[in-house]
């Protein structure tokens, strides 16, 4: 009852807001309305549109596909829509973060790698059915996170960087398993990029009673999720649990982002950018927010799929693909009017072990030396393993020293690069990365990519670098009415990431011949590292290494807080842009020469602070160290693992690197 | 190409993956393997070394490192010059200039003229139009039309494109299987391998099912031939089609 009257007196109050929620919803609507009629009409004759409907007469093309395509495309189109909407609503709910969605979480990944693994090994599993499977892979993940958030009573900042890490463990396992068998991929690869062609009513009928019953028991829990908005102790003292109100709003959210991958595959941005906008139009209560996200993801993706149908490309551009590169330019021009709350949670609490880290430096690169001699001699060749003797090691010289010296420099950079923003941003899920900048580049040369039928290496540096400015360019600005605040710096990185990781993936749908070439780019690969590349890469890290420890007072102090930073006297515009170009410009080089995979900015730091190295210097160095040493491993490995095949650098980094981070994180827990 | 001209290969990259999607001209049995085609492995390229170092063009490969281990010939195909069939006849004889077999590759160039021109002899009175598509999904075909070799040959056999859409640089287009509504009740001929779980996905569907050229039987499957290949691709595509007929 009471919560009844707070919902009635809510919607009073937040009376003037609601046309604009009527806005957002009927303004699509009515495009995607008109676009559909038009469409239709094209199709067949509106007089005949009931009767196709209930008897139709499929020797009449023009009925078939008005039954078979068109109306279960629609259809889909809204129930995955409204699905996505409420699965991010719920997330955000629950994890109380403004960057949660079904990838964040884990199970988008999770559901990708279950079915690579069943298309490729396994296809007989497939015939009952894609959605077990992809359900069953999301669970997994999404539990795996779970777990590894268990200890810290879910923290919302715990979950999302376990999400992360085993997303990013996953999507290397199976771009791996994808470049290995390139040639059967092909549907995968669409099917990551979110098509809603349909080909029968198959997928929407099984769709449909999912989604109801979803919705149906999301409602039901509404009243316990509103509970969390409270503090978790203030929750319990209200006789509320907060641990399994979680668990049960994650479950009914994995199981509709899951059902929904499994149909079409994932649709980028959408379960990030429907609730984002029907709270910034006035959505209050959870119930508002819950009933509208899912009506404004449902038009918004409706509208988004008519538009890809009318654009004029030779290869259709998925609407999963589409809805990313609508949303993440409305992302930006929402970004300086968004609430955002940091949760500053300490993922950064001190460890126990603490060292002050110089002494420790010098076996680090003792280490380092050792390692690299061990990559330009040993390795194997048509006879087996063996080390090469000096005459042999000056011929392999030209092969394998630049990509060694860009392995480690690139790491270096990134580890850096990590370092800084977790330290600047106080949020430890920063990675160069998630700055875009990365992202940024890869569009630049994704561009240039399908512009061009053919391309060299000068201009694929210059189109990257040209990328990567311009996202520097677009972020600033961006965060800048704010003084830089940390939390819209990450949120305009992200969506920089996702228009790059959405154009990546229509491009590899595209089926050009020449993606070996890009695949390997985008999944970490030292192959066409070049001497110049060498000697770029490696002149940047030691400017780099040489320059940042004059930022160690700053980054001590960032991590405390605005305030207290602006007590101790800094200048926090100016600080953060010298630290922003500092982290541009090495994390564009990286970029440049080992792809956008730079899951070591985001790990190396994470693991020299759970060696001990706490202040900023020792850190600085100590991740510099790893994360150079973790792709150079990566890199010898995978030139030798499975030689004379190849594996990528920034893919085996991720595959092997993700798992360990994880048991950190879960020793850590205890 | 090589191997049409008479010359076996020490290695070759992705040997599976010409096995399973080219085929023909089969590679000898000592040939090795060198990796992926994207990344071809220069250390093991190195300790070979080997007379020449044959390329296509165009796909993003840079060329200098491959150049210090041996002689590189490149073969373009694709930059958009020349159609693929008059581009694949030149790029034959300039092979042969390089390898020294000219003879052979007038010979090639005769031999797969020939074999068109009898496939097309082979076909008289039946000028159907028919479709090329490879089916990589249960949604999507990949279609073959302007620009690509298929559709030259298609041209040299006489045959109608049933398909004629715009298509990319490569001479493709990949769009929803509905749109192959478009073609009617003309045949169908579809590029084996098509993997086993997307045979298993299209079975499924109603859509297809209920296509007026499934529907009137007038899809074929035929054995691999490599779309992007050179001439020895072009006679095998002609002569898989004439034994359609």
């Amino acid at each position: 009852m009471t919560a009844t009257r707070a919902t009635a007196g809510d919607n009073l109050r937040h009376d003037n807001g609601s046309w604009r929620l009527m806005l957002l919803v009927s303004v699509p609507a009515l495009v995607a309305a008109c676009l559909t009629i038009d469409g239709l009409l094209r199709l067949l004759p509106a007089d005949m549109w009931w009767r196709a409907l209930v008897a139709a007469d499929f020797t009449d093309p023009r009925q078939l596909l008005y039954r078979h395509a068109f109306l279960p495309r629609v259809a889909i189109s809204l129930l995955a829509g409204a699905a996505l909407g409420l699965a991010g609503t719920i997330l955000q709910q629950v994890l109380r973060n403004p960057l949660a969605e079904p990838t964040t979480v884990g199970t988008n990944a999770g559901a990708s790698v279950a079915l690579t693994i069943a298309t490729l090994y396994a296809p007989w599993m497939l015939e009952s059915g894609r959605e077990w499977i992809a359900i069953a892979g999301g669970a997994a993940t999404t539990l795996a996170v779970f777990g590894l958030a268990r200890g810290r009573s879910f923290s919302p900042i715990a979950i999302i960087i376990a999400g992360l890490v085993i997303s990013l463990t996953c999507s290397s396992a199976s771009a791996l398993l994808m470049a290995a068998n390139r040639e059967y991929s092909a549907e995968l690869f669409i099917w990551q990029s979110g098509s809603l062609v349909q080909n029968g009513n198959a997928t929407v009928l099984k769709l449909a009673p999912w989604l109801l019953l979803s919705a149906g028991a999301a409602f039901l829990l509404s009243r316990q999720l509103r509970l969390l908005d409270l503090s978790d102790e203030s929750a319990a003292s209200l006789g509320a649990s907060p641990i399994s109100t979680r668990l049960s709003g994650l479950g009914i959210a994995v199981a509709l982002s899951g059902i929904v991958v499994a149909a079409v595959g994932v649709i980028g941005f959408l379960a990030l950018a429907a609730p984002a906008l029907v709270k910034l139009a006035g959505a209050r209560t959870l119930r508002q927010r819950m009933i509208w996200a899912s009506l404004a993801g449902a038009v918004l993706l409706w509208f988004t799929d008519r538009l890809v149908q009318i654009l004029p490309f030779a290869s259709e551009i998925p609407a999963g693909t589409a809805t990313a590169f609508l949303g993440a330019p409305l992302l930006f021009l929402l970004l300086p009017r968004m609430r955002i709350t940091p949760d500053r949670d300490r993922a950064m609490s001190p460890v126990a072990r603490r060292r002050n880290g110089w002494a420790w430096l010098v076996p680090g690169l003792v280490v380092t030396a050792v390692a690299v001699w061990a990559a330009l001699a040993m390795g194997r060749g048509s006879g087996g393993w063996h080390w090469a003797a000096w005459g042999e090691l000056v011929e392999l010289l030209p092969l394998r020293a630049p990509r060694v010296a860009v392995a480690l420099s690139a790491g270096a950079m990134l580890a850096v690069a990590g370092t800084m923003m977790q330290r600047m941003t106080g949020n430890p899920m920063a990675a160069p990365e998630v700055l875009g900048i990365s992202g940024g580049a890869a569009l630049g040369v994704l561009l240039l990519f399908v512009s061009l039928s053919t391309f060299n290496r000068p201009a694929l540096l210059a189109a990257g670098l040209m990328g990567a400015v311009v996202s520097l360019l677009l972020i600033s600005p961006t965060g800048n009415r704010n003084a830089l605040a940390p939390d819209r710096l990450l949120l305009a990185g992200v969506a920089v990431a996702t228009m790059a990781s959405a154009f990546s993936a229509v491009v590899l749908a595209g089926g050009d011949p020449r993606l070996d070439t890009l695949i390997a780019w985008l999944s970490g690969s030292t192959y066409t590292a070049t001497v110049n590349d060498a000697f770029t890469a490696a002149l940047t890290a030691i400017l780099l290494l040489a320059i940042v420890p004059l930022t160690a007072r700053w980054l001590e102090i960032l991590p405390l807080g605005e305030a207290a930073s602006l007590c101790l006297g800094l200048g926090l515009t100016r600080v953060r842009l010298v630290l922003l170009a500092l982290i541009s410009v090495p994390t564009a080089v990286a970029t440049l020469v080992i792809g956008p995979l730079s899951f070591v900015g985001l790990m190396a730091p994470h693991m020299a602070r759970m060696l001990g190295f706490q202040r900023a210097r020792p850190q600085l160095f100590a991740s510099a160290i790893l994360g150079g040493l973790i792709l150079l491993c990566a890199d010898w490995a995978g030139r030798m693992l499975i030689f004379p095949w190849q594996i990528p650098a920034g893919l085996l980094a991720a595959l092997v690197g993700g798992p360990y981070f994880l048991v950190l994180l879960w020793k850590r827990r205890q | 190409m090589v191997i049409s001209l008479g010359i076996e290969p020490i290695a070759v990259a992705d040997t599976k993956g010409y096995r399973d999607w080219a085929v023909a001209p089969e590679l000898p049995a000592g040939c090795l393997d060198l990796g992926s085609r994207g990344e071809p492995n220069l250390e093991l390229l190195l300790e070979l070394k080997p007379d020449l170092i044959t390329g296509a063009y165009g796909f993003g490969l840079d060329e200098a490192p491959f150049k210090r281990i041996a002689p590189l010939h490149m073969v373009p195909f694709y930059d958009g010059t020349q159609a693929p069939y008059r581009q694949a006849e030149a790029e034959t004889l300039k092979l042969g200039e390089r390898l020294g077999r000219e003879a052979e590759a007038r010979h090639l160039i005769a031999q797969t003229a020939a074999t068109i021109e009898d496939a097309r002899a082979r076909l008289t009175g039946q000028a159907a139009a028919l479709a090329v598509v490879s089916m990589f999904d249960d949604r999507h075909v990949r279609v073959y039309g302007g620009g690509s070799l298929l559709q030259d040959v298609l041209d040299r056999m006489g045959i109608v494109n049933a398909w004629t859409g715009p298509t990319d640089s490569w001479g493709f287009a990949t769009m929803g299987v509905e749109e192959l509504v478009a073609i009617g009740e003309a045949q169908v001929v579809s590029l084996e391998p098509i993997p086993l779980h997307v045979k298993i996905r299209i079975e499924q569907s109603s859509l297809w099912a209920n296509l007026p050229c499934v529907k009137a039987g007038k899809v074929t499957a035929i054995p691999p031939v490599w779309p992007f290949g050179g001439l020895a691709a072009a006679a095998r595509f002609a002569g898989f089609l004439a034994a359609l007929a």
